[in-house]
């Protein structure tokens, strides 16, 4: 049902199970599970090899003490130790390159269904979500869970059956031998929990000085010209020695933790200990030399796990809280529906706002009982302070978010009863930042139509004024915007952005230009190309050039989210005290 | 590990010798000297303890079987505990003096860099992105420090192989001799798999950047698509460069994965010989049952320093490389150079530029004679195209740059003869694109601030502009925190904050290169309002992109490829024709509230 308002639905999509990161990380890797068959089995079969070169050389002990005794001769255990430490190379190869397919494919997998689930996420999503922070996901933490799983979930399973072989084994050689690595096993376990419990809050505290540190540093570099301009060269120095000092101060806290590190002197107590039992032993004739050699090498086993615990839990536990974050975004709601069965008329372009009140999520309103009324083929200038609820209101008009209070209409329909396809088709939006696709500048224009011949989108360029610039490119309509250092200024974009709105000749269109430079120097033909693309259909312009502003059929000024005037530039002049003192000149 | 770092070291162009790296690294190390003498002793004896461990079980294995006595077992039981304690224990030193070293290198150096930087012009600026230098502050300082690990990692492994050497070499060469072979092969695999991992590493980073990519592009330029209704096709370009990214990481990760068994297996080999080379020995009574198990014990400890060895020479000079470009970083000259200390007080602002020829670090010359001379309290606007020279004499004014002829006097004062932080304190700059800190509006605004006092004036200019609405118009009014880089305010009200700067810092000289962003017609009077302010108590240069600030200019000097062709106030310029009333056209015309585009 969630999955129904979704914008965007891949038609054969399996969906995992997305109630906690757990879980839903299981239900990915459920459909490898023959992969983990191979992991476990090498892993053991690795574990159970490795155990095979003490109990042979034990052999090899008791056949040179005691030629008799043994089934084998040495050089019978010699082909033995070969033959079972290739076979080892081989089962491990397994279990490394199982977890990496693994890996691998929970990455791939995970990715595409977060890359879905973005695409098919509403515009009110998108407009609140920072774009750096959704990267961060969809590359770092879709990184962390491919790492959990290798090396990290590899070491884990490697080092459990390392921790298992001596407990098999060694009971072979004297029942009372399991206790030392019994007793291993349970310190190591208690110690590195201490340990990483230890070092988790002191890692977020070097994260975090490291950030203010690297902040501070680049603003200082960034801002230069500040610092330098107000000689305040020497207390941005003494800022970063701070900053330095204190970075290096829980550094070096957080070396000394991992400086003293349990499981290690764990593993001299058990050698020492391990050596002691079995000589005991040894000299109440209970086991023979060869049994004391083997026991000692299954003692030695418990090294790989404690060198591999230094990192292959801190890296589970990254992953999983990789995968809670990639988690929350895919679950992160849909808040928009499609409304397939709603109104589907032509759009003529009469606009009414009508008690209209919005706020965002968990914050004060930022329009407030706004009303006015705008009639078909109009142009409308939305004039305010920044955050006054300029970019909001337009964005009320295409259903990028939804009212809270009152009603927008177009044609008389509430936009909340208007088919979303339908609504969307009709108006073109035109916003701040002009985005453009690494694409030829032809492919550009024509986004929203790709259908359209050479004819067309060259018509369009021109009525937007943009083949001036478009034919001073050596590959014209073709060049690739991005490549080879082709950049477009903003006045450029905005004419290219013109141009895919000529193409597609929608009833309404929201042109949100106040990020334009005032000197621009080709500023006549980007108003030409406004005023052309105005023509015919009902605009709305959110400007900060006085003359659009002046000339505009309706001018709304907002002033903290309220309508403060509503009127053509005459009506305001005599009507508006604040406007009369900054229009007047 | 250390066996598949540094797949990035990039070589850099060479302006020290080795010997002077080396040299001047080891300068740094030498204030810890004792530190180092002591860490020394330490890797000796964690390298003798590691020995010690198989030699003792060796002996331990004879001893036992000889007089197998409660006494015995138990002495040989306190002697390798005390062996394995004393080995844990010094590393446990080691390891914290290890991390003091490398942070105290790394500081030290960061803090040098850092201010070397500070104190450099801006045509350093201009010559390395800001990015590459916060590189050497944070990241090169680091791997400079960790040469110091690298270093004492590999050399306390061979202390303890070099040894077991000597040692097992007394028992029995031929043995010896089997084991040795054993270590060239180690060494050329981990060198192979070091080289086929860099090879497929990097491949699957370029395969993973084009997949961010086009995420990045997705998520950027959703609104385009969903406006369009294009998911299906975006779609598409992102599956293909997954499935790519994914075939090309599972290369890499099937070589990764061999590494380790292929060494574990070398090691089984090794390892089989002995067992059957020494069985042999012993059974002949060649050797005892203890040395035999000495050598099987000894084995894996000549592997681990094999493969180190083979990254050992990489990562040092990955470690120079960084401490070179820290050092160059160091090492760069200023070319703004004062000739004298003298602190001006209480500055007019009479400003006099005298033949002055400029050009910026070989590139063409921006001035080439240029005059000019401004009264103690005027109002100059600078115009003219992009290139023209307009920031240039802004820029020398501030002493941002050195120029190469002529001279500029301050009320009579050569500016090379002023204590330069003196005389930039008595300087207002306001930039193209006004720059803040993290922080709140009135840490910005007084982040010059010399006390208290300013902080109560601030308080009171901040209301007088536009009856301080501006203020309203922030959730916290003055407290307000503005965002990294000040992004979380608009441009305009970053415009008003850097000018607030001003009128705190009361300046004698006033320089603005004002911004080209278009800003409302709301902020924009505000603006209007402190810029008048400011104009009225100060000399003021203006670079001026607005309509309103040319109008507001006493004189508007027109320049051309860094001459003066044309000046005087906006009406008679105007009426002149000729150069301003183009520039008039292209740049400022638009900005009137009459203007409409032709054929409109």
């Amino acid at each position: 049902m969630e999955l129904s308002s979704a914008e965007f639905i891949l038609a054969k999509q399996k969906i995992p199970n997305r109630t906690g990161p757990v879980r839903w990380i299981l239900s990915h890797a459920g459909r490898y599970w023959y992969l983990f068959v191979m992991m476990t089995a090498g892993a053991f079969g690795n574990a159970a090899l490795a155990a095979a070169v003490p109990v042979l050389s034990g052999m090899a002990f008791n056949l040179i003490q005691n030629k008799a005794t043994q089934a084998f001769s040495l050089g019978w255990i010699a082909v033995l130790l070969i033959g079972s430490q290739i076979l080892r190379g081989v089962v491990q190869f397994g279990r490394n390159f199982g977890a990496e397919l693994i890996a691998q494919r929970i990455e791939r997998d995970i990715r595409e269904e977060l890359y879905v689930s973005l695409i098919g996420k509403s515009m009110t999503f998108h407009n609140l979500q920072p774009v750096g922070d959704t990267m961060a996901r969809a590359t770092n933490d879709v990184r962390e869970v491919n790492f959990m799983f290798s090396p990290g979930v590899n070491l884990v399973i490697g080092s459990a059956n390392f921790l298992i072989m001596p407990l098999i084994f060694a009971p072979g050689y004297h029942p009372s031998l399991i206790l030392v690595p019994a007793l291993f096993i349970i310190f190591y376990f208690i110690s590195l929990v201490q340990y990483l419990w230890e070092l988790n809050p002191i890692t977020t505290q070097v994260r975090s000085a490291f950030g203010v540190m690297s902040t501070r540093l680049s603003e200082a570099l960034d801002g230069i010209e500040t610092v330098k301009g107000l000689a305040q060269e020497i207390s941005e120095i003494n800022r970063f020695r701070e900053n330095s000092n204190r970075f290096r101060a829980v550094l070096v806290k957080e070396g000394d933790v991992e400086a003293r590190f349990v499981p290690m002197l764990l593993l001299a107590f058990a050698e020492a200990g391990g050596l002691l039992h079995a000589l005991l032993l040894y000299q109440q004739n209970a086991i023979d030399i060869g049994a004391v050699v083997s026991y000692f090498g299954l003692i030695q086993m418990f090294a790989f796990p404690t060198f591999a615990s230094l990192w292959a839990y801190s890296q589970v536990s990254l992953g999983l809280s990789g995968a809670r974050r990639v988690l929350e975004l895919i679950n992160r709601e849909n808040n928009l529906d499609q409304n397939s069965r709603g109104y589907a008329g032509a759009i003529k372009g009469e606009i009414e706002f009508r008690n209209v009140t919005f706020a965002y999520p968990n914050s004060s309103p930022t329009l407030v009982d706004v009303s006015f009324m705008v009639k078909p083929g109009q142009t409308v200038a939305i004039v305010g302070q920044t955050g006054a609820g300029k970019t909001t209101l337009v964005k009320l008009v295409n259903r990028t978010y939804d009212v809270q209070s009152g009603q927008v209409l177009v044609d008389g329909v509430d936009v909340r009863d208007w088919n979303l396809e339908k609504l969307r088709t009709g108006i073109s939006m035109i916003e701040q930042d002009i985005f453009l696709f690494s694409r030829s500048v032809a492919e550009n224009i024509a986004f929203g139509k790709p259908n359209a011949d050479k004819a067309e989108i060259e018509l369009a360029a021109q009525a937007a004024q943009a083949t001036e610039f478009i034919d001073t490119f050596k590959d014209g309509y073709e060049t690739v915007i991005g490549d080879r250092g082709v950049t477009l200024s903003g006045g450029q974009r905005q004419r290219v952005a013109l141009a895919r709105a000529f193409l597609t000749n929608p009833a309404i269109l929201i042109l949100d230009d106040s990020t334009s430079a005032i000197d621009s120097g080709t500023e006549d033909k980007i108003q030409r190309a406004i005023y052309s693309a105005a023509r015919g259909r009902t605009t709305f312009l959110i400007t900060h050039r006085i003359s659009q502003i002046r000339w505009a059929d309706v001018i709304v000024v907002l002033r903290k989210g309220r309508v403060a005037a509503v009127g053509n530039h005459t009506d305001l002049l005599a009507s508006s005290e604040a406007y009369r003192r900054i229009f007047s000149e | 590990m250390g066996f598949f770092g540094n797949l990035d070291s990039e070589s850099y162009d060479r302006k020290y010798t080795d010997k002077q790296l080396v040299q001047r690294m080891l300068a740094y190390f030498k204030a810890y000297l004792s530190r180092l003498v002591f860490l020394v002793f330490l890797i000796l004896l964690i390298g003798a303890t590691g020995a010690a461990g198989p030699v003792l079980l060796g002996w331990g294995v004879d001893l036992v079987r000889d007089d197998p006595s409660t006494a015995t077992v138990f002495r040989l039981f306190g002697v390798i505990l005390t062996a394995n304690i004393i080995s844990w224990a010094a590393n446990w030193l080691r390891r914290r003096i290890t991390v003091r070293l490398v942070a105290d290198v790394a500081l030290r150096l960061r803090q040098e860099a850092f201010s070397a930087v500070m104190h450099h012009d801006l045509a350093f600026f201009d010559e390395q992105s800001s990015g590459k230098i916060q590189t050497r502050i944070t990241s090169d300082t680091e791997e400079f420090g960790k040469v110091v690990v690298l270093v004492t990692d590999t050399f306390g492994q061979m202390v303890q192989a070099l040894i077991l050497v000597v040692i097992l070499f007394t028992i029995d060469w031929k043995l010896t001799g089997v084991l040795l072979i054993f270590l060239p092969v180690v060494f050329y695999a981990a060198t192979g798999f070091r080289n086929a991992a860099r090879y497929v590493t990097r491949n699957g980073m370029r395969a993973m950047a084009n997949v961010n990519a086009s995420i990045k592009e997705t998520v950027s330029g959703i609104a385009v698509a969903k406006n369009f209704r294009q998911e299906a096709e975006i779609y598409k370009v992102f599956e293909t460069a997954n499935t790519t990214s994914y075939t090309v990481n599972i290369r890499r990760g099937f070589v990764l994965s061999m590494v380790f068994p292929t060494l574990n297996a070398l090691t089984g080999v090794a390892t089989a010989l002995l067992v059957y080379g020494g069985g042999l020995s012993a059974a002949a009574g060649a050797i005892s049952s203890g040395a035999w198990y000495l050598f099987i014990q000894s084995m894996g400890r000549f592997f681990d320093p094999m493969i180190n060895l083979s990254a050992f020479w990489t990562q040092i000079q990955g470690g120079l490389s960084a401490a070179e470009r820290v050092f160059a970083l160091i090492d760069a000259t200023s070319t703004v150079t004062q000739n004298g200390d003298r602190r001006p007080a209480g500055l007019k602002g009479e400003i006099e530029f005298t033949n002055i020829k400029f050009q910026y670090s070989d590139r063409q010359q921006v001035l080439r004679d240029f005059n000019l001379h401004i009264r103690p309290g005027e109002t100059v606007a600078l115009v003219g195209h992009t290139g023209a020279g307009k920031s240039s004499i802004a820029k020398l004014l501030a002493r941002f740059y050195e120029y190469q002829e002529g001279q500029i006097k301050i009320d009579g004062n050569d500016i090379r003869d002023l204590n330069l932080s003196a005389y930039r304190s008595q300087l207002g700059i306001v930039s193209q694109q006004p720059f803040l800190f993290a922080g709140t509006i009135a840490e910005n605004i007084c982040y010059a601030c010399p006390g208290d006092s300013a902080k109560a004036m601030m308080e009171q200019i901040a209301r007088q502009i536009g009856e301080g609405e501006w203020l309203d118009a922030l959730p916290d009014g003055l407290d307000t925190m503005v965002g990294e880089r000040g992004g979380w305010l608009s441009m305009g009200q970053r415009q008003l904050v850097s000018l607030m700067r001003v009128l705190v810092q009361q300046p004698a000289v006033f320089i603005l290169d004002e911004a080209t962003a278009s800003v409302d017609p709301f902020t924009e009077f505000q603006i209007q309002q402190a810029l008048k302010l400011i104009l009225e108590r100060t000399t003021s240069i203006l670079i001026a992109h607005r309509l309103s600030t040319v109008k507001a200019a006493d004189r508007i000097i027109v320049l051309e490829n860094g001459s003066i062709i044309q000046e005087g106030s906006h009406d008679q310029l105007l009426a002149q024709g000729g150069h301003y009333a183009t520039l008039y056209d292209t740049y400022f015309r638009h900005q009137s509230i009459d203007y409409r585009p032709e054929g409109v």
